[in-house]
């Protein structure tokens, strides 16, 4: 069989198996499905500046968090407002705070991009806190209505269903990971690359570096607004942990523990830390420790992460394969 | 006196007993990184696990502080040695974003552990009773505890001028902050130095963690805001300057006593604010150098 063929059967597979998932599983597992998604979504957009453009960034929870706040809010405010428009205000309300960070933040990089996204973090989580009168504090916003994705005169789904919101969240998702995969096969996602591997050459090359970054970092915040945007909507509230620094680490471990050198390897770690997270709360409430653990060895041991390991496995196997072929060939 | 001028000075003397306690924990860290080329995430959670370590040692004790203000740094510093030798050199080769992200994982166990032994509440670690009292100077009363934390942090701060600026070791360091490699390549065991220059800071930050025990309260999270801005005073100075870690320390303590004093909601603010604008105009810091 042709590798051109096992592609679209395999896609093909993935497709059906999506579709049939809710009425397989059942409830319980679409809504673990949901929220990994949500997190894929958010280490993807994530990866976008640390995997394609090289910015190691601490405070990526704020998008997650303007996006998440910007929906609920406007769901809470404005009566009657309908579905696409609520998660466009979150998604604006995201990449509008990229655009006040950007003067700022596009000519630093290394550390200081890292400890200036640190202390982003920690301002926006505390006028979160402090604003009780919009945020609701520390409880955060819930109770709004989650209005039906309605084409007006053909159809109307009812998002407090979970099955018909596990289709329209697999269908958003999926179309932003498609489109920040697209991303990043663009001319542009090349710069974004030149960018990581020797910044002043993409400069030398007569490429605008500080506003390829700045874009980078604004379509980053736009993924990771829907992504929280989505997490409002999926839960029905947003409250203030989900601004919080460890919100953000949650973004950095899928990234490093599944591997920031592929497009697919902050997803693979959002799966390896939805499923770890499933089985540690049984055990112990303390996650904070066990993610710990896992950064240090993954990161002592595993710098590749799993998408790293995967690698390395196939090379072996396909040295193995060539030479039995080799050897049959010859006998 | 006058109240509205001892409310000024009261604050001032917060303000530089907290500007003090800052530059103990950012000296430690802007050393270890204007010398190894590490920005210690962990050094915050050093800071806190001293003051469980204070907390314990008093308890065993019967009290005592001043048993605990020379025993607990010590472990601190004996925790980050290990660290240092067995994490740390591993990845300091691998790059920046590795660097960060172990010793932020290294801060997630410390934090954890943590609460695993001695849980989540709130613990006291009184200050000794010679030093609870008010002392009377010129007509107007100080408490006498932040002035020991003013006289401590300074004359730490003479100590470690006199080690960096009066002996070999001092030397050794200075001359490895602006080039590890060539000191290596004089003969110098540069891996025994880094080690011994992570345990002094990691000490550092232990004892800024006992002298400041007293006027907080004892909790895992301890670390994080004082940490943000020991971090921030890192930034703001200038990355491995010791004087720009001092002046902006002094700075930040004093914004966040008059912050307190007259828009108490949004004090913290200030601080973030301060290094914006500092950043803005100099990315590198105040006495930062280019790259």
């Amino acid at each position: 069989m042709t590798n051109q063929m096992v592609k679209p059967a395999l896609w093909a597979a993935g497709l059906i198996l999506l579709t049939l998932y809710p009425h397989i599983f059942g409830i319980y597992f679409s809504n673990f499905f949901i929220t990994f998604a949500i997190v894929a979504l958010f280490a993807v957009s994530y990866n976008l500046l640390l995997g394609y453009t090289g910015l190691l960034s601490f405070g990526h929870a704020i998008f997650f968090a303007a996006g998440g706040y910007g929906t609920a809010i406007a769901l809470t405010r404005i009566k009657g407002l309908p579905l696409i428009p609520a998660i466009l205000i979150g998604v604006f309300s995201s990449i509008a705070l990229a655009l006040i960070l950007c003067p700022i933040v596009a000519r630093t990089r290394h550390a200081a991009f890292a400890m200036l996204h640190l202390a982003f973090n920690f301002i926006l989580h505390t006028f979160i806190l402090k604003l009780r009168h919009i945020t609701g504090g520390e409880d955060g916003l819930a109770g709004f209505k989650i209005p039906p994705f309605t084409i007006p005169g053909i159809v109307s789904f009812q998002m407090t269903d979970p099955v018909q919101f596990y289709y329209f969240a697999v269908f958003v998702i999926g179309g932003c990971l498609w489109l920040a995969w697209f991303l990043t096969k663009t001319p542009f996602g090349q710069i974004m690359v030149g960018i990581r591997d020797n910044d002043m050459r993409v400069d030398y090359l007569g490429f605008r570096l500080v506003r390829t970054k700045a874009v980078a970092y604004i379509l980053s915040a736009g993924f990771a607004g829907v992504a929280g945007s989505m997490s409002a909507l999926f839960q029905g509230m947003i409250s203030a942990s989900e601004a919080d620094i460890a919100h953000s680490f949650k973004a950095i471990l899928a990234t490093i523990v599944g591997g920031s050198s592929s497009f697919f390897g902050p997803i693979a770690g959002a799966g390896i830390f939805a499923i770890l997270e499933e089985l540690t709360t049984r055990f112990t409430q303390r996650v904070e420790l066990v993610n710990g653990i896992v950064l240090i060895l993954v990161i002592m041991y595993f710098p590749a992460g799993f998408i790293g390991l995967v690698r390395r496995i196939r090379e072996k196997l396909l040295r193995r394969w060539s030479a039995v072929a080799a050897k049959e060939k010859t006998s | 006196m006058d109240a509205t001028v001892e409310m000024y000075v009261a604050q001032g003397i917060h303000g530089v007993a907290y500007g003090m306690m800052l530059f103990l924990i950012a000296a430690g860290l802007t050393l270890i990184f204007g010398m190894m080329g590490i920005l210690n995430l962990a050094h915050a959670a050093f800071f806190m696990l001293s003051t469980y370590f204070a907390f314990q040692t008093a308890a065993w004790t019967g009290g005592s502080f001043w048993a605990a203000l020379i025993v607990a740094p010590i472990i601190t510093g004996l925790v980050g040695v290990l660290v240092e030798r067995f994490i740390l050199r591993k990845v300091a080769a691998t790059g920046l974003a590795n660097q960060l992200l172990v010793t932020q994982g290294g801060a997630f166990v410390i934090i954890g552990l943590v609460m695993l032994i001695w849980g989540t509440e709130y613990q006291s670690f009184p200050p000794p009773d010679c030093l609870s009292g008010l002392v009377n100077i010129a007509g107007m009363q100080y408490p006498a505890y932040r002035l020991f934390m003013i006289g401590i942090s300074f004359s730490l701060l003479l100590f470690l001028s006199f080690i960096l600026y009066r002996t070999r070791l001092g030397m050794i360091v200075r001359a490895a902050v602006s080039d590890a490699e060539m000191v290596d390549a004089l003969g110098v065991n540069v891996p025994i130095v880094f080690m011994a220059v992570f345990g002094i800071g990691t000490w550092m930050a232990g004892l800024a963690g006992v002298v400041i025990a007293p006027v907080v309260s004892v909790h895992p999270y301890l670390g994080d805001s004082v940490g943000m801005d020991a971090f921030v005073v890192v930034i703001t100075g200038g990355f491995g300057s010791l004087g720009g870690a001092f002046l902006v320390a002094m700075v930040l303590g004093l914004l966040n006593a008059y912050g307190i004093q007259f828009i108490s909601q949004y004090a913290m603010v200030l601080t973030f604010a301060f290094m914006a604008i500092v950043l803005a105009f100099k990315p590198m810091g105040l006495f930062g150098e280019r790259e």
